[in-house]
């Protein structure tokens, strides 16, 4: 990766001054190195709280919003828990767009609109999901208009409003590491207190996973705090996931690469919009084809096809969806992946920036398409294979969109609408469901499961696991452009990973917990997105096999879903397109 | 170096909140945000723009920590 622009090191004085804010400051280990694993933290002395409710939300984005307000609404008593804060992290802060079907507006129907959607999906999208989002749409975006959402750049304020109007209690920074499951229900969630000392238990009828989708701690993309945790948790206890095969396809710019704002800022900066229907077939890996053949940065031009035309081949797009290269003079290459567009393209005037700089791929590295990798719904609701488990947004394996980004927009607004109807689903549920009592043996092995990263004095740090992680997985030609050769050598390294070093994980204080958590989800995800890319022996969509580059209709309209299997073992079965999972 | 400095602090805790990635701690001797973590700052301003005295500057540099070896 190159640079334009040399990285300089901290001056002496810069590096005095963080090393003076630290001192004061016991709990916090030195920033980076061998000293960050020093203990801080004695596990034998934390604490435990103990909290029950009706309907559990996990997660504080626009799926875990209108979850927590809608279950609430329909009777429910509400608990809302977040890692991070309600509305301010994951890509919430991110999404500006807000894809509405406004029936006096458009020309299509929506029935037309759902068909466009899955000729552009080449199948891959699940049109019950495809059709609700055009449904109920325009309705959330009432609601958001009511609480101030289309009117501020910064939406905490906004999401507080209806939640502080019903008084829906919200616990952030709570970093949830466990499902609880009993007598084949689901009776809870635990994890633990960022800010203090502190195991957390929700004793809960239901429980809705709003955690969003993740990576693997990319550079260049707001999807560091998104590391699959409500996958990983549900696929412990159970459930079924799936989408792990697709590959987002968001770019950075190859001027200060890691620098999500300076690259995206005007996502961050701008006012959240709404939008009418305008389907593409957005890859991102005809992009990140060309970087495989001839390296990065990307010049300008058509996906999949350099100014003098070299590079052919690689990833296909349906003819209906082709999209014209941009005219001499055009701001920018066109946008590589993603509902939301690639980064901003240069501005017309003023001095060069990151934005007027080439594209570099791979900035979302180990995130799928959103709303289709996540927990298998059961139905048109967001009910997992897990009794009482709900899922939605981004954290649900809605296939709303497919296997491809099709409809601007629809990344937010799908989040709002699914969190709204499994908030109904999972209170309507709560209502009609006694609270399953968890024995203390479990929650025993649950407080002494999230303790162990503390506990141990010998181990791995996760920060190292990460970056080993973050080696195998990222290269172009494992994640992106991939062959059966390379996915089975990069399996071995993540088995490895897997069976000896996750189990000696190692944790200095509790943010180090959470990165423990994190690395072990990212690992396990890793795991899925090799076996999932291995089983379809065809490319389509965002998944591109070099070995198999064509689309094989015959044995492939199917999705892949994966689940623990009796030994605990990882395994994989095709659901047809269309279909729900036959255990349902 | 991601953010920067932070200076000025009222010690309200905002930028604590609203970053995603758990980089800024409350010193608690101090009361005021200290970058406790810089290694895992994804540079996405959030800490900036919440806080309500503009107190955080921010670099679009990231530097790589030294990780040992089996660490």
């Amino acid at each position: 990766m190159t640079s334009p622009v040399s990285t300089p090191c901290p001056s002496r004085r810069e590096f005095l001054a963080f090393g003076g804010a630290l001192t004061g400051l016991a709990a916090v280990g030195a920033s980076a190195g061998w000293a960050q694993n020093q203990p801080q933290v004695d596990a034998s002395t934390v604490n435990g709280t103990d909290h029950t409710t009706d309907v559990l939300v996990i997660g504080g984005g626009m799926a875990g919003l209108f979850a927590a307000v809608k279950a609430h609404d329909a009777g429910a008593r509400v608990l809302m828990v977040s890692k991070g804060r309600l509305g301010a992290s994951g890509l919430t802060p991110f999404a500006k767009g807000f894809f509405v079907f406004d029936p006096t507006k458009e020309t299509l129907s929506i029935d037309e609109f759902t068909e466009q959607v899955n000729r552009s999906a080449l199948g891959t999208n699940n049109p019950v999901f495809t059709r609700q989002l055009a449904e109920h749409a325009l309705d959330r975006a009432r609601d958001l208009k009511d609480w101030g959402f289309f009117d501020q750049t910064l939406c905490h304020r906004a999401f507080l409003k209806p939640m502080a109007d019903r008084k829906i209690p919200v616990m952030e920074r709570v970093m949830i590491t466990h499902l609880i499951k009993h007598d084949d229900q689901i009776a809870g969630a635990a994890g633990f207190r960022l800010d203090g000392e502190e195991i957390v238990v929700c004793r809960a009828k239901s429980v809705i996973l709003c955690t969003g989708a993740g990576g693997f701690k990319p550079s260049g993309f707001p999807v560091c705090d998104l590391t699959h945790d409500g996958s990983i948790m549900a696929y412990k206890i159970g459930a079924r996931i799936t989408g792990k095969e697709w590959n987002d396809g968001h770019s950075t710019r190859a001027v200060n690469p890691a620098a999500c704002y300076d690259n995206w800022g005007d996502m961050f900066d701008r006012v959240p919009g709404t939008n009418g229907v305008e389907v593409h077939h957005d890859l991102g890996v005809d992009a990140n084809y060309v970087a495989y053949q001839t390296g990065n940065p990307l010049p300008g031009g058509p996906p999949g096809v350099l100014a003098d035309g070299r590079i052919g081949g690689g990833p296909t797009t349906p003819a209906e969806f082709e999209r014209r290269a941009p005219e001499d003079g055009d701001a920018g290459p066109p946008p590589l992946g993603g509902g939301r567009g690639g980064p901003p393209g240069a501005g017309k005037g003023g001095a060069p920036g990151p934005m007027d700089a080439p594209q570099m791929g791979g900035a979302s590295a180990g995130m799928s398409i959103h709303k289709s990798e996540g927990l298998v719904p059961i139905d048109d609701r967001g009910a997992s294979t897990v009794p009482g488990l709900y899922a939605a947004g981004d954290a649900l394996g809605s296939h709303m969109s497919g296997g491809i980004y099709t409809q601007i927009g629809s990344s937010l607004a799908g989040s709002a609408v699914q969190g709204a109807i499994a908030g109904a689903a999972a209170a309507d549920l709560a209502m009609s469901t006694k609270l399953t009592v968890i024995p203390d043996t479990q929650l025993t092995s649950i407080r002494e499961e999230i303790l162990a990263p503390l506990r141990r004095e010998a181990g791995y740090g996760p920060a190292w696991v990460t970056q080993v992680l973050q080696g195998i997985m990222i290269p172009n030609f494992v994640l992106y452009i991939k062959k059966d050769s390379m996915l089975r050598a990069a399996l071995a390294y993540v088995e490895e990973l897997r069976d000896h070093h996750l189990p000696m994980l190692r944790a200095a204080d509790m943010h180090e917990l959470r990165l423990a958590v994190e690395t072990s989800n990212m690992v396990l995800s890793a795991e899925m997105k090799l076996r999932a890319s291995l089983m379809r022996t065809e490319s389509r969509c965002s998944h591109y096999r070099l070995d198999y580059p064509e689309t094989d209709d015959a044995n492939w309209r199917a999705w892949i879903n994966i689940y623990q299997g009796a030994d605990g073992s990882m395994q994989l079965a095709k659901q047809p397109f269309d279909a729900w999972p036959e255990s349902a | 170096m991601t953010i920067k400095s932070i200076n000025g602090c009222i010690g309200c805790g905002e930028c604590v909140k609203s970053c995603p990635c758990d980089v800024i701690r409350l010193d608690p001797s101090t009361g005021k945000a200290v970058i406790a973590y810089p290694a895992d700052c994804q540079i996405c301003h959030l800490c900036r723009m919440y806080c309500p005295v503009d107190a955080i500057e921010i670099s679009p540099d990231k530097t790589i920590p030294v990780i040992v070896a089996w660490g």
